[in-house]
């Protein structure tokens, strides 16, 4: 790993990379965590955050509460987490038998594991895009309200005409950054599931992980993060061309 | 109108019920951290779960402690955070008065360079560094933990900016006193600066505290582990002993949130002014 000599072997770790059926596995679980986490995350943010921006008793106990998870060790949370999984004891499945439904065993079944991978990625992350809506809403300024209230517009055409498109910065800007944020997870899955069942759960930067400190293969995994690096960037690329059409500054 | 009026009101209550029913969900776990780590073995394998200990205990804490040396793995933590926090204070704010009020060759160019390496994700860098501390034979030291955490561009970034907001007559007025370049950072640019300083620092503690994927790369021997380390290998090792688990949990989480919980606008200051995640 740390001789002196090192062959200079061209673009061979790459071309393995793209050959390796896991490589494209772990990439596609990664897509998956993603997919299901950003959304998700986003909508309730946004949910959250359009409320706390109303009079409400109480605003800095539920800022506090709902930005709590966030600020905790992710290692803590996923150990948390396997407790609230766990299929026995676990509060999860205590909830989910309210409404008569079965016994899961989270962690250890292929097709659940990445769904309780991706909920505790919500529930963990969702307060920091909360704060950036928050700060947002707060920088919408009123007489766009008020002007619209006098020309008799109701609750929700002021939501769809006004704050959605004066929200589009702070949005696109937590879509970058949430996309980049999930395409990195790593110490949840670590904890929370070491990858599996069945490499379900594996993603890229885990991957990259055991091929660089487990397998001491340096330059497949130093391969692995160019294309990660490569992966968020195209990513970001493409979110910045087609979607900056639809970000207003103004109305 | 009263039927209206009737409605509103009642749609404010749903709203308040809905938010705090969601707030205790969201803060669900750690309750149920905080419960599980004071109950007896019996209480925790209860089904249903029982959420109020019938007797609380410590032995969980005990145990936890007694199995693994968290007491050093927390010595560990704090050395480092604290460490690399006041170590980032001070080069930042020097490399951030730099950018923001002296003048040098390339120094735009430079700025760039710095906030460009924000963008790079930090597992393209991390095997590179790897080998770098192995040359410097510094794997499973401090210097592992600590000197790579000395400087960051976020850092520099956070405080350039705010340094920019300071009126320029202040320091001229005390540079035609003879002041130094020096004394105007000391003592007009920093005094003015602390909320930004203390979000860089609370932001920087955190992020070291809590940090996994670094010291789990650095780190090998057990005396050397951080909280969040010693935690993970305790969850290998103890898989379902859910009390000491809870303990341990507890132990790792507890001083951030006590940060928090007194510095709460700091860390939302840091997240607006940067849209940095965890």
């Amino acid at each position: 790993m740390f001789s002196a000599q090192k062959e200079f072997v061209g673009f061979d770790n790459y071309l393995t990379a793209i050959r390796s059926p896991e490589f494209w596995m772990v990439t596609k679980n990664t897509l998956i965590y993603t997919l299901g986490t950003v959304p998700l995350n986003m909508l309730l943010a946004l949910i959250v955050a359009y409320f706390l921006n109303k009079k409400i008793a109480g605003k800095r106990i539920l800022r506090t509460a709902f930005f709590a998870p966030v600020v905790m060790s992710s290692v803590a949370a996923a150990v948390i987490w396997r407790w609230v999984y766990e299929p026995n004891f676990g509060l999860l499945n205590y909830v989910l038998s309210w409404f008569g439904i079965p016994a899961v065993n989270w962690l250890n079944d292929p097709t659940a594991a990445m769904f309780a991978l991706i909920v505790m990625g919500v529930w963990k992350t969702f307060g920091v895009n909360m704060i950036l809506f928050s700060a947002g809403l707060q920088g919408i300024p009123k007489h766009y309200y008020e002007a619209a209230e006098i020309d008799g517009a109701g609750r929700w055409q002021r939501f769809w005409d006004i704050t959605l498109p004066l929200l589009s910065p702070t949005t696109f800007f937590i879509l970058v950054m949430s996309v980049i944020g999930s395409f990195q997870v790593f110490d949840t899955v670590y904890v929370l599931t070491s990858g599996g069942p069945l490499g379900t759960t594996k993603v890229l930067v885990f991957y990259l992980y055991e091929n660089a400190f487990k397998f001491f293969d340096m330059g497949y995994a130093s391969a692995i993060a160019y294309l990660l690096f490569a992966i968020v960037f195209t990513l970001t690329l493409l979110q910045t061309k087609y979607l900056k059409g639809s970000v207003h500054y103004s109305i | 109108m009263s039927a209206r009026k009737a409605g509103k009101v009642l749609g404010v209550i749903v709203l308040h019920l809905v938010l705090y029913a969601g707030a205790l969900v969201t803060v669900a776990p750690f309750l149920w951290m905080v419960l599980t780590s004071f109950k007896e073995l019996p209480d925790i394998l209860t089904y249903p779960p029982r959420w109020i200990p019938s007797r609380f205990v410590t032995e969980n804490f005990v145990a936890a402690f007694q199995a693994a040396p968290f007491g050093r793995y927390y010595f560990n933590s704090m050395l480092v955070a604290i460490t690399v926090t006041l170590g980032q204070l001070v080069t930042c704010s020097m490399a951030a008065f730099a950018f923001a009020r002296l003048r040098f060759w390339g120094r735009d160019a430079l700025f760039y360079v710095f906030l460009g390496t924000m963008m790079i994700p930090a597992q393209v860098v991390m095997i590179p560094s790897f080998m770098v501390l192995h040359w410097f034979g510094w794997i499973d030291t401090y210097a592992a933990l600590i000197v790579p955490g000395l400087a960051s561009a976020f850092g520099i970034f956070l405080l350039r900016q705010f340094f920019l907001t300071i009126p320029r007559e202040l320091e001229d007025a005390a540079r035609i006193d003879g002041c130094s370049r020096f004394g105007v950072l000391w003592r007009i640019i920093l005094p003015l600066s602390k909320p930004a300083l203390a979000t860089l620092a609370i932001f920087t503690f955190m992020g070291v505290f809590n940090d996994f994927l670094w010291a789990l790369v650095v780190i090998s021997s057990d005396e050397m582990r951080t909280v969040q380390l010693g935690l993970a290998i305790f969850r290998d090792r103890y898989q379902t002993d859910w009390g000491q688990l809870m303990a341990a949990s507890v132990t790792a989480t507890l001083p951030i949130l006590i940060v928090f919980f007194f510095a709460q606008k700091y860390f939302i200051r840091g997240i607006t002014l940067s849209g940095m995640k965890e």
